[in-house]
């Protein structure tokens, strides 16, 4: 079964979230900060990223997603925050924020697991 | 009629040796209507000639002392605008043209009967209007010159001394004028007149000019350029046409607004706002999850489970509305919509009271107490509930990021005009980025040591606020792991001022008294 990791420093979110998917019979490994999630990711080799944005610094996702694809990472991230049209960064799919989708929290357990559906094949 | 510019009658001056001719005339013309001067010799008629303009003068021409002519001459130096007249019995071609040469207007021939008189004089009136009018004329022209260089000299010094920068460009788009604010905010040195708008002026400029010479139907066109990065300088541009009288466009005038600072102060605003969105968000996310988690039909949960998430999204909202109270004290405090009540606030009695408040807490966590209070009673102005919420916020936080069995050290004195508080704990402390940071909105410290600890990342924020607001000082010792002290310094109530609430005061001391510990 496919592997994910979520990396939220919310820890109700991360369990919430990590129900959902485990009910869905994914594999879910859990971070609640860039450093650590990065360590898990490098060590774990998921199938997929779902990442915040606002950690310690209220970029610290963007930072993340960044050094992951320059540390060869080439699997799917799906990056979620609470605030994206009003922090004046400019939030979006591209070389900035080279992710793969971005969603606002937040996501309802059906979106959550069709998002993740989607990136996975399943 | 007038003829001095006044209501007054027309005045005339009459010098002549001869009394009868003078008391005739004199006589005659009063009941014309004349203000009457007379003179009997060339010395008087000079003395009364020069000294007063007169409309007119009848000046003979043969007198003992001094001759007419040199009368009239003396006169015409002093007065150039009294119209005189040479009478004379031996009247003669060459004396005429003499008299008229240096300034007569006419030459009365004696004897002369009371209508040829009055004749001259009507003339000689209507002479005296011209002049006066003609002079007025001249003195107006002059006048309106010399106010319109001085309108423009000082439009000139109003239009270089505003902080707005003006550009104005002829139809060609060439410079026509400009202010120095305007040289400044385009960074330029200097403009030539007539120099092309093309060559000087960065490409968003010459767009905003360039609007009216192509599409644009409205009279005026604004819009924010930056002109230096990073929010060094935006400018708000405006450029707005001018028209000639037969409403043809004459040019195009910009107006360069700077604002620079309102763009800074936006974006602080912005930023604000965007950390209150993902403040109140995160604790709504949260409790959502936690809700649709429990509505979800396929996943299957135990009691322990939904007791957990119910009572975890219980204390998310409980947050969450804590950090509502504490956004709306803040904008209470910026906005200065805050009631104050200023009365004389007695400092111990409010830590006392606040310590209190939290005697489950520091019991629970087997904190001990010291609060050295020394031999000084210190009072402040201010409004209490202000004063308490400062000293909760601090406090809490002395108890909540303490150490289990840990202290609280709280000691005040007096210091001139002012008090100081000092509160420690031998708490988990902070690391030096966290300590710059303490004051600012929605910090909070994230380190290993502050994982289970919740706040509102306000609370200081709030202190701060309030220190400020009353002429006060707060500073932050601290080291990471071992503890942290906080010294507030506040301007102490004068005495003069105090004596105003003496007997308040007195019952205060009173209730004061009671809780010592």
């Amino acid at each position: 079964m496919a592997k994910i990791i979520i990396i939220d420093d919310d820890i109700d979110i991360l369990e919430a979230s990590s129900l959902v998917l485990k009910a869905k019979g994914f594999e879910v490994l859990t971070a609640q900060n860039p450093d650590d999630g990065f360590k898990l990711v490098m060590e774990n080799n998921p199938d997929l990223i779902i990442l915040d944005v606002i950690m310690i610094e209220p970029d610290d996702g963007f930072f993340l997603a960044q050094k992951l694809r320059k540390n060869g990472f080439a699997k799917p991230i799906l990056m979620y925050s609470s605030v994206s049209k009003s922090t004046g960064l400019k939030f979006g799919v591209g070389e900035l924020v080279p992710v793969n989708d971005f969603v606002e929290k937040p996501i309802s357990p059906e979106l959550l697991i069709e998002k993740v559906q989607k990136f996975l094949n399943v | 009629m007038s003829y001095s510019g006044t209501n007054s009658k027309p005045k005339i001056l009459i010098v002549d040796d001869e009394d009868a001719l003078r008391f005739g005339v004199k006589k005659l013309l009063e009941i014309e209507g004349y203000e009457v001067s007379t003179a009997a010799n060339g010395t008087e008629g000079i003395a009364l000639g020069t000294n007063e303009d007169y409309d007119l003068a009848i000046i003979d021409l043969k007198m003992p002392d001094i001759d007419g002519i040199t009368v009239l001459k003396s006169i015409r130096e002093k007065q150039p605008n009294t119209v005189c007249f040479i009478a004379t019995a031996y009247a003669s071609y060459d004396s005429a043209v003499q008299a008229t040469k240096i300034g007569s207007h006419g030459y009365i021939p004696k004897p002369f009967s009371a209508e040829e008189l009055l004749h001259h004089l009507k003339l000689g009136l209507e002479k005296r209007y011209l002049i006066l009018e003609s002079q007025k004329l001249k003195s107006d022209r002059e006048n309106r010159l010399l106010e319109l260089s001085f309108e423009r000299s000082r439009l000139n010094t109003i239009i270089n001394s505003i902080d707005d920068g003006v550009l104005v460009v002829n139809r060609d788009e060439q410079v026509v004028y400009f202010n120095s604010a305007a040289l400044k905010y385009l960074n330029l040195h200097e403009i030539f007149l007539g120099e092309s708008i093309k060559d000087i002026l960065p490409v968003k400029i010459r767009e905003i000019i360039g609007v009216h010479f192509f599409q644009s139907e409205n009279r005026s066109y604004s819009e924010e350029v930056e002109l230096l990065p990073e929010k060094k300088l935006f400018v708000l541009a405006t450029s707005t046409k001018i028209y000639q009288h037969d409403g043809t466009l004459a040019g195009v005038v910009l107006v360069l607004k700077n604002i620079s600072e309102f763009k800074r102060v936006e974006f602080i605003k912005s930023q604000f706002v965007s950390m209150v969105a993902h403040e109140l968000k995160a604790p709504l996310a949260a409790t959502i999850g936690f809700i649709n988690l429990m509505t979800q039909k396929d996943i299957q949960l135990s009691e322990e489970q939904k007791y957990d998430f119910l009572s975890r999204s219980n204390s998310r909202l409980a947050s969450l509305l804590s950090m509502v109270n504490d956004l709306l004290d803040i904008s209470r405090i910026e906005m200065q919509t805050v009631v104050r009540e200023l009365k004389p606030i007695f400092l111990k009695e409010v830590i006392w009271d606040v310590l209190h408040l939290f005697d489950i807490e520091i019991k629970n966590k087997n904190i001990q107490l010291s609060f050295n209070e020394e031999e000084v009673n210190p009072i402040i102005k201010g409004d209490l509930n202000e004063i308490t919420r400062l000293f909760t916020n601090i406090i809490s936080n002395s108890i909540k990021y303490n150490k289990q069995s840990g202290k609280i050290l709280i000691s005040i004195v007096e210091l001139q005009h002012f008090t100081i508080i000092r509160i420690e704990d031998t708490g988990i402390g902070m690391k030096s980025n966290e300590k710059e940071k303490l004051f600012q909105d929605f910090f909070r410290a994230k380190n290993e040591y502050t994982k289970n600890i919740h706040g509102t990342g306000l609370g200081l924020a709030i202190v701060k606020r309030i220190v400020d607001s009353y002429n006060g000082t707060i500073d932050v010792e601290t080291e990471y792991g071992s503890g942290t002290k906080f010294i507030i310094k506040l301007p102490l109530m004068k005495s003069e001022e105090l004596s105003v609430y003496k007997n308040e005061s007195e019952i205060a001391f009173e209730k004061m008294i009671g809780p010592n510990k």
